[in-house]
């Protein structure tokens, strides 16, 4: 039987399509993503994780001299894969106005 | 915000992360540390900048180092997930009691009580030896044998005895002496003056004795030699093995120090902290003490009890009553103990619980051979891990403290034995028919159904779940006729969407 996350119509709750929607809006690390939902860090790190576990997104860590060049310590960012993109589009066709809720922004390269 | 506070501030926040951090799995720590640490950062730079810090900025940081709490509680849950799916299985059953088996065997290693009283069996004192005392006396307390009755069995030619000794027990002040360096510690020891042949008759082994043991006298002159009791040398002399040979004073006399008997192997009455040992002409005369006699086989064959009334014929004529108690002692020792506490808790368990495994075979063409045998099985490694469990509990709890007494401490082994028997097996049993009959998990989940009262119309009692999905177990409050014992359920695919989440093999 399938895993329930991959049942994106039924399973994902609206703070994950929010993040999700985040994400794909070019909001790619934890701070961002508080800033534009509004959501406390104590629901978007954990969120994140488990849409991580689920293998709706994955992590990277930024490159150490790219930290070291703009002095300050590196952060991990957050991108979504393939089964992350069909579970938005699911998630959209859901809750219609998340996109209006977070526009899409030019994605950083990072 | 002045520069102290705003230091103070950023110290909190770090605090904040790492304490956090300690709920977060070890091999996951480093990297959630960095990754909130980073955040943390962007965060101070975006809300409290060091060039415009404001509490307003300070409070939003520290909200945002609080919410590191929830992530790393998030963390440890999901860790523990696998732990969660283990409960109830067989696999946990015997994890824990194997862990159980392995903490309880390693107290009684650890435990010198336990310790000593394995050491003490196989008994090493000889066979047929009594205690020989006056009708009356107090076993424990009274010597009641003057010297000259002593010599007087010694030289006469016996019919029941082939050995005596004799011994009586002083306070005498001990100083340490060795190697002419003489210590200052001066004590009060029980000092038994024995006759020489004391351990020879009782057959005792010497630890750390040297070449002269059985001599009286030694090339150092005719120093008498002294035996330690185990305690006193742990005590006073640090357990050291090179103190045989040694010299010390033992009230006005040097003596040499001969050896070590080992804690527990005496069970003269008496607290004796050394043994000195003496020819018989120095015994003294007036001072009453113990005989400890060998026996004949003619009288080993009067001796039916542990204990045997003697009549001895003194030289001028006149009777005088004794008494004889065995030293081999009434009391068996701990293994079997065990053996009779769980014979009686196997007769006494259907008194308290139905030795039935429950309806098992309700639906026998779903309980396959390899089932059945898994089953059995795991019924026979509870019970083989159970049972070894009690023999180590019930003796470490026995036998933890020596203040009791020997004979005390085999009662509280019986008793504890005999509960733990008594209770282990009815859980061994209580568990074995709450176990799903296809995978062995413990059913959940009780329900009561029905009413007490229409008991006489439909059923009323208990019913669980196996998580797994294969089976209900129905247990009735009030035997019946048509429903006297537990039932199984068996589960078809029908009941799948209840049981999403869990693997469920079929039945």
């Amino acid at each position: 039987m399938a895993r329930e996350s991959r049942i994106p119509e039924t399973r994902l709750s609206h703070t994950a399509a929010l993040i999700l929607q985040a994400l794909d809006a070019g909001f790619v690390y934890g701070f961002s993503i508080m800033e534009m939902t509004g959501l406390p860090s104590g629901t978007v790190y954990p969120a994140m994780r488990r849409l991580e576990r689920d293998e709706l997104i994955r992590s990277h860590w930024e490159r150490q001299s790219i930290a070291d060049a703009e002095q300050r310590p590196p952060r991990k960012y957050y991108k979504l894969n393939a089964a992350g993109k069909a579970t938005l589009e699911a998630s959209r066709r859901r809750y219609p106005l998340l996109e209006r809720l977070i526009p899409r922004e030019e994605v950083k390269t990072v | 915000m002045r520069p102290s506070l705003a230091s103070a501030t950023r110290l909190l926040h770090i605090g904040l992360l790492r304490s956090a951090s300690l709920m977060v799995p070890v091999s996951q720590r480093a990297e959630w540390l960095r990754e909130w640490r980073g955040e943390l950062w962007h965060v101070r730079q975006a809300c409290a900048p060091a060039d415009c810090a404001s509490w307003s900025g300070q409070r939003e940081v520290t909200a945002f180092c609080l919410g590191a709490f929830q992530d790393a509680l998030c963390l440890r849950r999901a860790a523990r997930q696998p732990l969660a799916a283990m409960e109830g299985t067989p696999r946990q059953c015997i994890l824990i009691l194997a862990a159980i088996l392995g903490a309880s065997y390693a107290i009684a290693l650890l435990l010198p009580g336990v310790r000593t009283e394995r050491s003490l069996w196989p008994r090493k004192v000889n066979p047929n030896l009594v205690l020989i005392q006056s009708e009356g006396s107090n076993y424990d307390s009274q010597p009641s044998i003057h010297p000259a009755q002593f010599r007087s069995w010694e030289t006469r030619r016996q019919r029941y005895f082939d050995g005596f000794a004799f011994y009586r027990v002083t306070n005498e002040p001990a100083a340490l002496e060795l190697n002419g360096n003489r210590l200052q510690a001066k004590l009060a020891w029980g000092v038994a003056r024995a006759s020489s042949n004391l351990f020879t008759l009782l057959g005792l082994p010497i630890r750390f004795t040297d070449a002269g043991t059985n001599a009286n006298t030694t090339a150092d002159g005719s120093l008498p030699e002294v035996i330690l009791s185990e305690k006193i040398w742990k005590r006073e002399f640090g357990a050291d093995p090179h103190v045989t040979g040694g010299l010390m004073r033992l009230g006005t006399r040097m003596v040499r120090i001969a050896g070590i008997a080992p804690d527990g192997s005496l069970d003269l009455p008496g607290r004796v902290d050394a043994w000195l040992l003496e020819p018989e002409p120095e015994l003294g005369s007036n001072s009453v003490g113990y005989v400890v006699a060998h026996l004949t086989a003619a009288g080993k064959e009067e001796m039916w009890t542990t204990w045997v009334h003697i009549t001895a014929n003194e030289p001028d004529g006149a009777e005088d009553n004794l008494l004889g108690v065995s030293l081999e002692g009434w009391l068996p020792p701990p293994e079997t103990l065990y053996l009779f506490a769980l014979f009686l808790a196997l007769l006494a368990l259907p008194a308290i619980t139905t030795v039935s495994l429950g309806e098992y075979s309700v639906n026998p063409q779903k309980t396959s051979w390899s089932r059945r045998l898994r089953r059995w099985s795991f019924l026979g490694a509870k019970t083989a891990l159970l049972l070894p469990i009690i023999y180590f509990v019930s003796v470490d709890l026995a036998y933890a403290c020596t203040f009791f007494g020997r004979e005390c401490e085999a009662y509280i082994q019986l008793v504890f034995t005999f509960a733990m028997c008594l209770f282990g097996l009815r859980w061994v049993l209580k568990d074995q028919r709450q176990r799903c009959p296809v995978c062995l998990r413990r059913v959940t989940h009780p329900a009561q159904v029905g009413q007490a009262s229409r008991t006489f119309l439909d059923w009323n009692g208990t019913e669980m779940m196996c998580m797994g999905g294969h089976t209900l177990l129905h247990v009735p409050s009030l035997p019946t006729s048509w429903f006297s014992t537990q039932r199984w359920l068996y589960l078809d695919t029908s009941w799948n969407f209840l049981f999403a989440g869990s693997t469920r093999p079929a039945p």
